[in-house]
């Protein structure tokens, strides 16, 4: 069973993907732009995948229909999900749960927790209940983002 | 000078714990180093040709002699007893252990410094004008808004990641000692008609292997916009930078190729989407900064004719390593780190200590990096400059070469970078040997050599009067020459003259450079730029390879 980190606690993952089996109590996870074309089809919270490349912008107006975005970092070094997550969380107001996913570890999570994400699919070596302690990394910042998990004090610059 | 509060402090302190973590973390095998590389970059830490090489922020060149001594002590207690200040107005160590970075980190943060951010695809130091708060030219004083920038900048949770590195530079004179053209962004003061201060905002600048001069993107940018602007850049960036191709991955590229028109369609249409939630600068927060940045005590002094002026030494070094202050009284003095015989750019920590001397008892405990690779003493009474001259030349730090051929801009090359194709500082000593008559310098005049030892261009080649670029051919070294660049406005690239010229033919080749230039130069003000921008490359291309094949 895959674990995940979600809102500093470590719990069994509910969502599946493309050739996951999807049994009662779990979700499974689709494409966001395929979901998109039926949108108002599907009943309940849907579960959304947005790869590196996709944009966020296509999902504003069905936002409330979501109960997942899953952000997929498929390469260590690619940066576009920190962007990808600040327009979801402050741009657009989601509100649901915001996933990181792929190739990050706990050296990660302090940024990616800044950014709006509260859950976290990390790599599977990575030993989670270590990672745990990396959310308080840092007890102050530079910078307001939007801060779901660590509790920083915010300073901007200048004040 | 910015002094760090609590929370300033805290950061660097947890800075220095999780990177204490992440290398023991390494140590003991449990990150790789293909993992461990971009943790350490980030702070700064190159593993180099011999030992690891470890970057040092200077925030905006701005030191104090606590930190000065501090830079000494960590050259004499964990390198070989001296330093390299860089292009960024950095400093950089090139024979520290690895496991003992960590302590490094932590003496940094004893004197309010750190390393954070001097490498890896984040936003790096930020670099202004050296002279800022004290060129007669100025139109304010750029340093609070490059603490702001800092600030921002640092452990930026968005833009950690980006396609690649970032670099940004503030100036405010009409002259730009900071090179703006040519940095991913160029932020300059200016002053509308009714006299308010804003920006204009260049984007797309850069060197390396596709040398661009930036686009003016922003006309005039209201100062409490400055942040919500840049974080509009960078998220343009962050999101549509080329990831595919390390070399196509700076900002210019992508300006190129979407026009900077509609690069800068984007940036204003990010930048009005993000109103809601960017950071805007009240003016009280902009006033607290300025706060940090007002002028020492000066005294009140009348300019004054200098004495000796039986001295030739000295007059030269007054003439040449001294420029005016906006103060009466006062005078900026260049400490001159371009002696012959040491590489450009390094200073001993015997001499950092000295400095630090210098600057508590003639220039109000402060000194300054430039990004030519010398230091400054920015706020000396002229009553006091034959003693700072006296005790300069003590330390071999009083050459009389500043502005001329000599004052070379030189990166560490082969002798300790791994990315090198070629050696760069022998060159320097080449060059300094050959022209070591300093009445014929002087007669030269302002004249810029600047040399990369491979076309990641951390000597800024493309932009020296002369360039020299360190190349590999057949595993020999070879250099191709360049001449018309111009780091200063309006910033020009460099022409190559023709084929790369072989190592021991670079001083030869400057030589008839000059002789082109000195039998074609029209009056004594002309300089070698303004001969090159009048006469074009081809009467030095002729010169130089005619002699070359009928030797041959």
């Amino acid at each position: 069973m895959r674990r995940i980190i979600r809102r500093r606690e470590i719990v069994l993952d509910e969502l599946r993907y493309e050739g996951e089996v999807v049994s009662p109590g779990t979700y499974p996870v689709r494409p966001a732009a395929d979901w998109l074309v039926n949108a108002d089809a599907t009943e309940g919270p849907a579960a959304v995948l947005l790869g590196a490349a996709d944009e966020p912008e296509m999902l504003a107006p069905r936002l409330h229909r979501l109960g997942w975005i899953v952000v997929e970092f498929a390469k260590s070094g690619d940066g576009r999900g920190f962007s990808q997550a600040r327009i979801l969380r402050q741009r657009y107001g989601y509100a649901g749960e915001l996933r990181a996913r792929g190739a990050l570890g706990r050296d990660q999570l302090f940024f990616l927790a800044r950014c709006g994400f509260d859950a976290f699919d990390l790599d599977s070596r990575e030993d989670l209940e270590a990672a745990l302690s990396a959310f308080d990394s840092f007890s102050v910042a530079y910078q307001r983002a939007s801060d779901a998990v660590v509790h920083v004090h915010e300073r901007s610059p200048g004040a | 000078m910015y002094r760090y509060d609590q929370i300033d402090q805290t950061l660097v302190n947890e800075r220095v714990a999780q990177f204490r973590d992440q290398t023991s973390r390494f140590l003991a095998g449990s990150l790789s180093e293909d993992e461990f590389r971009p943790l350490r970059l980030r702070n700064g830490l190159y593993i180099q040709r011999f030992a690891p090489m470890l970057r040092v922020s200077i925030p905006y060149g701005m030191l104090s002699s606590t930190q000065l001594r501090m830079l000494a002590h960590i050259a004499r207690t964990y390198d070989r007893g001296y330093g390299h200040f860089t292009t960024r107005q950095n400093i950089q160590y090139n024979w520290p252990k690895l496991e003992q970075v960590p302590d490094i980190l932590a003496d940094l943060a004893g004197v309010e410094m750190h390393a954070i951010q001097t490498s890896g695809n984040c936003i790096r130091n930020i670099t202004a004008d050296h002279l800022a708060g004290v060129a007669p030219d100025e139109i304010e004083d750029p340093r609070p808004y490059c603490e702001i920038i800092r600030q921002w900048a640092t452990l930026h949770p968005e833009f950690s990641y980006l396609p690649r590195k970032f670099k940004i530079a503030v100036t405010a004179s009409s002259g730009d000692r900071a090179a703006s053209e040519v940095h991913d962004v160029g932020v300059r003061l200016k002053r509308d008609s009714q006299g308010v201060l804003g920006f204009e905002i260049l984007a797309g600048g850069g060197l390396g292997r596709t040398p661009i001069i930036g686009k003016l993107i922003r006309e005039w940018l209201p100062q409490a916009d400055l942040l919500a602007y840049l974080e509009a850049i960078l998220r343009v960036y962050n999101r549509y930078g080329r990831r595919d191709n390390i070399y196509k991955a700076r900002i210019k590229i992508l300006v190129r190729a979407l026009g900077a028109a509609e690069f800068t369609r984007e940036v204003e249409q990010e930048f009005a989407a993000s109103a809601g939630f960017a950071p805007r600068l009240s003016e009280a927060q902009l006033e607290r900064m300025r706060g940090f940045f007002r002028p020492p005590p000066y005294e009140s002094l009348p300019d004054r004719e200098i004495d000796g002026a039986s001295d030739a030494a000295f007059q030269a070094w007054y003439r040449y390593n001294t420029r005016r202050h906006k103060i009466s009284g006062y005078r900026i003095v260049y400490v001159s780190l371009k002696k012959h015989g040491e590489a450009p750019g390094d200073a001993t920590a015997a001499q950092m200590e000295a400095l630090a001397q210098l600057a508590d008892q003639y220039s109000f405990g402060m000194i300054r990096a430039t990004h030519d690779q010398n230091l400054v003493l920015a706020d000396v009474p002229q009553r006091a400059l034959r003693e700072v001259w006296q005790q300069l030349e003590r330390l071999g730090l009083a050459t009389a070469n500043i502005g001329t051929l000599t004052d070379m801009i030189c990166c560490p090359g082969l002798d300790f970078c791994s990315l090198a194709n070629a050696g760069s500082i022998e060159i320097a000593r080449q060059i300094h040997a050959r022209f070591d008559d300093l009445d014929y310098l002087y007669e030269l005049g302002h004249l810029e050599i600047k040399m990369s030892g491979c076309m990641n261009a951390c000597g800024h080649h493309h932009i020296g009067h002369i360039g020299i670029l360190g190349v590999d051919k057949h595993g020999q070294e070879w250099y191709q020459i360049t001449i018309g660049g111009s780091a200063a406005a309006p910033a020009a690239l460099g022409e190559v003259i023709g084929p790369a010229v072989a190592k021991e033919a670079v001083a030869d080749t400057i030589e008839k450079l000059l002789e082109v230039y000195v039998r074609e130069r029209q009056g004594e003000e002309e300089r070698f730029l303004d001969t090159v921008r009048r006469l074009g490359v081809e009467p030095f291309r002729e010169r130089v390879y005619e002699t070359h094949h009928s030797a041959a």
